[in-house]
Parts: structure tokens; C-alpha cells; sequence
């Protein structure tokens, strides 16, 4: 049983009930423990591969540190940097003064409790993205979130015109650095041109659609419907139950 | 029923504002017979483009009004359907091969057309197939549909028709970018299914290409109205000079060429240069060169003179111009007047060598055409003072008859003088060196061979060096001093004679 089979809709719905759920408690353990259900769901019950999984860890791995360093310093309106000074005469921890000591003391819990909050939703996020085919998941929302086809199959045309787009992109450039001008990775005259191609682009791919006979109110048949399964059922009710029995039995 | 014609129009006036006074198609009566392959013709901007857009329903309801008259294909009135019904009498196939798609494989892209006309899921696996293998692109099914060549991705396009049923086709100047020998086996392919009783209209300004195949060739002229029908195979002579004068053909003799000998200065010289498709990085290894293009090179590039490069598509021709322009990689050595570009920084060597690329408006960088020039001039004649910018940028806009049009945006000009103006652009700041990518890319004759015209000219009297990529052998044959072919991963000097100047 891999994690790619299951519905996409349900499996964002899981994911985004278990955010909401974690938000409103303030258990370290309880985070860390969903964290690294993630990351071993991701490592045995599917084919996401370990090199995409840590190069998407890294960022998240940042901004945890980065919370619990803030977390650290400001929380709970006794912000260190407005205590007394490090008394240059000694050295080492005995330098912080007592006060400094006992501040963070005080911070350290709620920085942890920040820092790994985003580091659980983090996993629960990587989870859903390297599981999720980006077509399985447009389709999904149309059948089951009634996504109208007109901008599913948008979508799809879409993402499906980004190689194009990225190679315009680069002839675009050297068109411009040819004239002399300098033109960055963001410059407005290059986006600007990008703008108008894009319209372009639009109209003639609205056009080939509708040629097809793509018409978006008609009705239409489906080579392949997402479905729920009973699989679905039983992994929603199997995490989000775990995770509130968690929940009951670290606080009590 | 089979008598009626394919597409009957009668009396159509369509444009584009309500208000507006220019009609883009001007009171057109025209019929199509049934099964038969009609061919076409106009000058660029002619609007038969807009013609197809219209017969298919596609117009008004993307854009544009439709003033007054009828429109019926197979004797039902075009503006009583839906799309679905529409599909199922007539559909298109558009000029550039990379925006009609909206699935990522040819399968997908073949379910969709399915679904789209509501045919049961189960049957469709077995159906696709089946198209597959009649219209021969079967190894194309699970392929990326953006890894393929354009020639690919127009028969894989010709197949969703196909599979779609429609009753006639319009292909609006499907051919137009694919080299010639692609072009030529999907007319053939086209052909045949006409003789299965598929309705065929051929938009298109290339008279070669289709002169055995048409049953019927039509000229357009302003507005889209028809100026002659009933040209065949048979009275097709009888017609040239009404080509001649539409800029559909052109006169076969060539300029004079010049040969070079063995003392030529080189623009741009290749020495053992290998040229990757991509290179492949991976974590923790060293990257790779993916597909080979160009596998140790060692050529020149004459200086003064015009050298086309020649070579199916998919070949690597605009990939060698991007290594030449610092833009890809390569290994070896590539010299341009001389010098190694690999010690040039980006900007000394864009002050020699320039580039227009098939869409010129992808280099337009400011809102009206005569700042576009000064705006280069200004560019790379740091501290030029301002009225001996102007002068300079009046001077080039009259010479190359784009001053009437000053004040307008870029944007608002016929492809031709985009392209005309994106050259001038390029070559405002002295560059002596000019690349052109398929210069011919959506426009006809008249215009090219304009452009051609006037670059021929400044390589005799300036010393320009131009260096173009085409498909379009007859261009090349025309203008180039020196042929070029990109084949196995090498450029080949054509044999030159049959007729040709030259050693």
C-alpha cells in the first residue's frame, strides 16, 4: 500500500485537519512525534525518494532554528535585550547575568514549542507534495470538490506549458541582454514581454481546446475518475484518530 | 447530403472592434467542396487566418464581432453549435506546434479529446491505440509531449483529429516552421486522408509544398476576399504572375554570389567545439553532457558574407547560435572576429554580434519605435549626446522605411516590420555581426525576402556579416554566399554547382 494511491482530496483533507488540530496545543512531544511519522510514512510507504525529501528538509529545518532562536530571545514580553548587559570580567555562561539565565530559561520551552509546531506541519506538508501526482490532484478536485472541468483542465494546460515557457523565458533574456540591456532573473522588461506572450499564449491554447471540442458547461465522460475507497476511510480515521489519542494521552 | 458544400460563407463581414472601421474579413462569399484538398493562399495579414478562426466558431467567441452574413458547414449554420458539434464537422490545426496541447503525453491529450465528445471510458484505451497506429504515431503515445519535434508534435496534433472525427480539417500554416522533409510527409499524410473522405483546407503561403496535392488552390487578397479560384496543378502556370504580384512566389534567379577562398577572414570560427543538448546535474556528481549536438567542430563562419545553416529541426541549430551568444554550454574554443569569446565579457561581445529571433517582439524593450532605436543607440554609445542620437535613429528608421510608423508601439506593427525593426534594433550599436533564427517564422515571402534584400545589401557595402538558420532550402539557395548543413552532430559545407555561383 503506498501513500500514492490514496485519494488526493482526502488526503489533503486529513492533512489540513491535522494542522488545525495541532494548532491549538502546545505539545513538543506531541510535534516532534508527528514529524517524524511523516518523514518515516515518506520513507516506507512510498516512492518519494530520500535525496527530494532532505533537500525539501532543509528549509524547513532553517526557519524552525530561526523560530526557536526568536522564540529564545522574545517570548512572553521578557525580551533578554532589555535585561543588564554580559559582565565583560567573566567568561563563559557565568558571564549571562542570573536574570538573562532565567529568561531563557523561562523562553526556551515556548521556543521549542514553536520551532517544532513548524517543523510537524513541515512533514505533513512534504507528505502530501511528493505523494501527490499534480494531475491526480487536479482531477481529484473536480470529482470530488466539484472544481469546474473549465479550470481543471486549465490548470493542467497550464503546468503542462512550462517547459515552453521556461525555455521562451531564456531566449527572451539573451534578447534583451543583446540590446544591451541588462536583464536579471526578475527584471521588468523581461516580464513585461512574458505578459504579453502569455496572452498570446492563452488565446491560442483556449482556441485548440475549444477546436477539440472542449466546451466548458458540456458534459463529458471521464478515462479516469478519482474515486474514495474504503483505504481513504481507514487512513483518515487511522491518523486523525492516533492524533487526537496522542493528544489525550500526553496532556493527561 | 454529400453535396453540400464542406464550408459555405456568404456575405461575411467580421472585425475585430465593433466600431472600428477596419474589417479583417470584407464582405467573403466562398464555398469549399466536400472531400476535395482546397489550398488557401493570401499575403501575410491578409486574414485568412481569421477566415479559419471564423469558419470554426472560434471567432466571435474569443474576440470580435461578427458584423453580418452566414456561415454553415455541411449545410448547418456554424453559430446554431456547440463546440462539441463543431468538432465533430470541423477542426484546426494551428501554426505553432506547442500551444495546442493541454494534457503532457499524446495519450492523455487523445483521452481528453474523448471525453470531450463523450465517448465511453472503456472503449478509449483501444481507440487511442487504434488512431495511433493508423496515423503511425504509436512510438509517440507515452512520450512527453514537449521533448518532441515540431514535426512530432503536428502529426501527434494530426492524430487528436483524427480520433476527433471531424468531417474537415483546416490547417492553418500547420507546416510553416517544420524542415522540408517533415513538411512533405505530412502533406502526404493529409492527402490520404482526404482520400478517406476528410474534407482538407490548407492555409498556407508555401505554393511547393502543396502543388501536387491540392485539388483546388484559392488566392486571397485584402480582407480576405477571394481575387482567383479554380487554380490546379494543370493551370497553375497560367497564374504565376498573379503570385508573383500577391508575394506568394518569387522570381527564381538569385543574387550574385561570392564565393571565398582559402585566405577569407572568419567571423566566427569553431575549433573542436562540442555543444551539449543539456547537462545533466546530479547531487554529489559531477554533471554530464545529456544528448550530443554538435561533437567536435571545427569550422568558420566567412566574414562579409551570408551563411545559412541548414538542418532538421531538432538538430541543434539555435543551441549552436546560443553557445556562440555565451548563452549554453560548450567545450572547445569559439572565436568571433578573431578573438576567443570565452575571455569577452556578455556585453563586448553583443557590441559585435547581434541576434533576431523567430519572434521579434520578444526583444522590444520600450512603448513606441523610435525609442526602441535610440534607446540602443543610447546603449552602447555611452555619453552620446541627445540630438546626435536622434539623428542617427532617424537616419536608420528612413532607411529602413519604418519612420512613418514612429510613433507607434512595436506591438501594433505587421510581422514583417517587427522583424525589420528588431534587426535595426540589434544593429543600432555598430554590431558587425548579425544572427537571424528562422527568419521566415510567420510571415510570407514578400516580407523576407524584403529583409533579405536589404541585408544582402549591407553585407556587400558594410561588411555585415549574417549568419541565418532556416528550414526553407529555396531561401537559402536564394541569398546565402555559403551553405551550411547541421547533420551528425556536424556542419557540412553543401556541394556547391547545379547551376550556382561559386567554385
Amino acid at each position: 500500500m503506498k501513500l500514492e494511491k490514496l485519494n488526493p482530496s482526502v488526503k489533503m483533507l486529513v492533512v489540513l485537519i491535522a494542522v488545525i488540530m495541532l494548532s491549538f496545543q502546545y505539545l513538543v512531544f506531541l510535534n516532534l512525534t508527528v514529524f517524524a511519522a511523516a518523514i518515516l510514512m515518506l520513507l516506507f510507504f512510498s516512492d518519494a525518494r530520500l535525496p527530494k525529501i532532505a533537500a525539501l528538509l532543509v528549509p524547513a529545518f532553517i526557519a524552525a532554528f530561526g523560530l526557536f532562536m526568536m522564540g529564545l530571545y522574545y517570548t512572553r514580553g521578557s525580551s533578554i535585550l532589555a535585561l543588564p548587559p554580559p559582565d565583560a570580567a567573566m567568561e563563559g555562561i557565568a558571564a549571562v547575568p542570573y536574570m538573562v539565565r532565567a529568561a531563557m530559561a523561562r523562553n526556551l520551552y515556548s521556543a521549542l514549542q514553536l520551532s517544532t509546531r513548524l517543523l510537524a506541519f513541515a512533514g505533513m506538508g512534504i507528505l502530501f507534495a511528493l505523494t501527490t501526482p499534480g494531475e491526480d490532484f487536479v482531477l481529484s478536485l473536480m470529482h470530488q470538490c466539484h472544481l469546474p472541468p473549465k479550470f481543471a483542465y486549465g490548470i493542467l494546460a497550464a503546468v503542462n506549458l512550462m517547459p515552453s515557457m521556461v525555455r521562451e523565458f531564456r531566449q527572451v533574456r539573451t534578447a534583451h541582454e543583446v540590446r544591451g540591456i541588462h536583464a536579471g532573473p526578475l527584471s521588468m522588461k523581461v516580464l513585461f514581454t512574458m505578459l504579453v506572450n502569455s496572452i498570446h499564449w492563452s488565446e491560442a491554447e483556449a482556441m485548440a481546446m475549444e477546436s477539440k471540442g472542449f466546451f466548458a458547461d458540456a458534459p463529458r465522460t471521464f478515462h479516469k475518475v478519482m474515486r474514495v475507497r474504503w483505504y481513504d476511510l481507514v487512513f483518515a480515521l487511522a491518523f486523525l484518530g492516533s492524533l487526537a489519542a496522542m493528544m489525550i494521552l500526553v496532556k493527561y | 447530403m454529400s453535396n453540400e458544400p464542406a464550408l459555405s460563407m456568404e456575405d461575411v463581414v467580421f472585425r475585430f472592434y465593433e466600431h472600428g472601421k477596419r474589417n479583417i474579413l470584407d464582405h467573403v462569399s466562398l464555398s469549399i467542396e466536400p472531400e476535395k484538398l482546397t489550398v488557401i493562399m493570401g499575403s501575410s495579414g491578409c486574414g485568412k487566418s481569421t477566415l479559419a478562426a471564423v469558419a470554426a466558431g472560434l471567432y466571435p467567441e474569443n474576440g470580435g464581432f461578427l458584423i453580418q452574413g452566414k456561415i454553415s458547414l455541411f449545410g448547418h449554420p456554424v453559430e446554431d453549435m456547440d463546440p462539441r458539434t463543431r468538432a465533430a464537422y470541423l477542426s484546426l490545426l494551428f501554426q505553432n506546434p506547442d500551444l495546442q496541447f493541454c494534457m503532457d503525453t499524446l495519450r492523455k491529450e487523445l483521452y481528453f479529446c474523448m471525453e470531450n465528445m463523450c465517448m465511453p471510458p472503456d472503449e478509449m484505451e483501444e481507440k487511442a491505440r487504434e488512431a495511433a497506429r493508423r496515423m503511425g504515431v504509436l512510438p509517440l503515445l507515452d512520450r512527453p509531449l514537449h521533448t518532441l519535434s515540431g514535426g512530432e508534435k503536428q502529426r501527434a496534433s494530426l492524430c487528436c483529429l483524427a480520433l476527433l472525427g471531424s468531417r474537415c480539417i483546416v490547417l492553418d500554416e500547420a507546416f510553416a516552421n517544420l524542415d522540408e522533409a517533415a513538411a512533405r510527409s505530412l502533406v502526404r499524410q493529409v492527402a490520404a486522408m482526404k482520400e478517406q473522405g476528410i474534407t482538407v483546407i490548407a492555409i498556407d503561403h508555401q505554393l511547393e509544398l502543396w502543388r501536387e496535392a491540392a485539388d483546388e488552390i484559392i488566392v486571397l487578397g485584402e480582407g480576405a476576399r477571394v481575387l482567383q479560384r479554380g487554380i490546379t496543378r494543370e493551370n497553375l502556370s497560367s497564374y504565376m504572375p498573379l503570385f508573383l504580384a500577391e508575394g506568394l512566389s518569387y522570381p527564381e534567379e538569385s543574387p550574385k554570389k561570392e564565393p571565398f577562398g582559402a585566405g577569407q577572414e572568419m567571423a566566427v570560427s569553431f575549433s573542436h567545439v562540442t555543444v551539449p543538448a543539456e547537462v545533466i546535474k546530479k547531487r554529489f556528481k559531477k554533471p554530464q553532457f545529456g544528448r550530443i549536438l554538435l561533437s567536435d567542430v571545427t569550422t568558420g563562419f566567412p566574414k562579409g558574407r551570408m551563411t545559412a545553416i541548414l538542418g532538421e529541426s531538432g538538430s541543434g541549430k539555435t543551441t549552436a547560435l546560443m553557445a556562440i551568444l555565451k548563452n549554453h554550454t560548450y567545450t572547445g574554443s569559439i572565436c568571433v572576429n578573431g578573438r576567443d569569446i570565452a575571455g569577452m565579457t556578455k556585453r563586448e561581445l553583443f557590441h559585435q554580434a547581434g541576434i533576431v529571433f523567430q519572434n521579434p517582439a520578444n526583444q522590444f524593450i520600450t512603448q513606441n519605435v523610435e525609442q526602441e532605436v535610440r534607446c540602443s543607440v543610447l546603449a552602447w554609445n555611452r555619453g552620446c549626446p541627445e540630438e546626435e542620437a536622434g539623428r542617427i535613429t532617424e537616419a536608420a528608421l528612413r532607411a529602413y522605411g519604418l519612420w512613418q510608423h514612429r510613433r507607434y508601439s512595436p506591438y501594433m506593427l505587421s510581422q514583417g516590420q517587427q522583424r525589420r525593426l528588431a534587426v535595426l534594433s540589434v544593429l543600432s550599436g555598430g554590431q558587425r555581426i548579425l544572427f537571424l533564427d528562422e527568419p521566415t517564422y510567420g510571415q510570407d515571402h514578400k516580407s523576407t525576402h524584403a529583409i533579405m534584400q536589404q541585408l544582402y545589401e549591407k553585407t556587400r557595402r558594410e561588411g555585415l556579416t549574417v549568419i541565418f538558420i532556416t528550414h526553407d532550402q529555396g531561401l537559402a539557395d536564394r541569398w546565402a554566399d555559403h551553405i551550411v548543413w547541421l547533420k551528425d552532430r556536424k556542419f557540412i559545407p553543401e556541394p556547391q554547382g547545379e547551376g550556382q555561383h561559386g567554385a
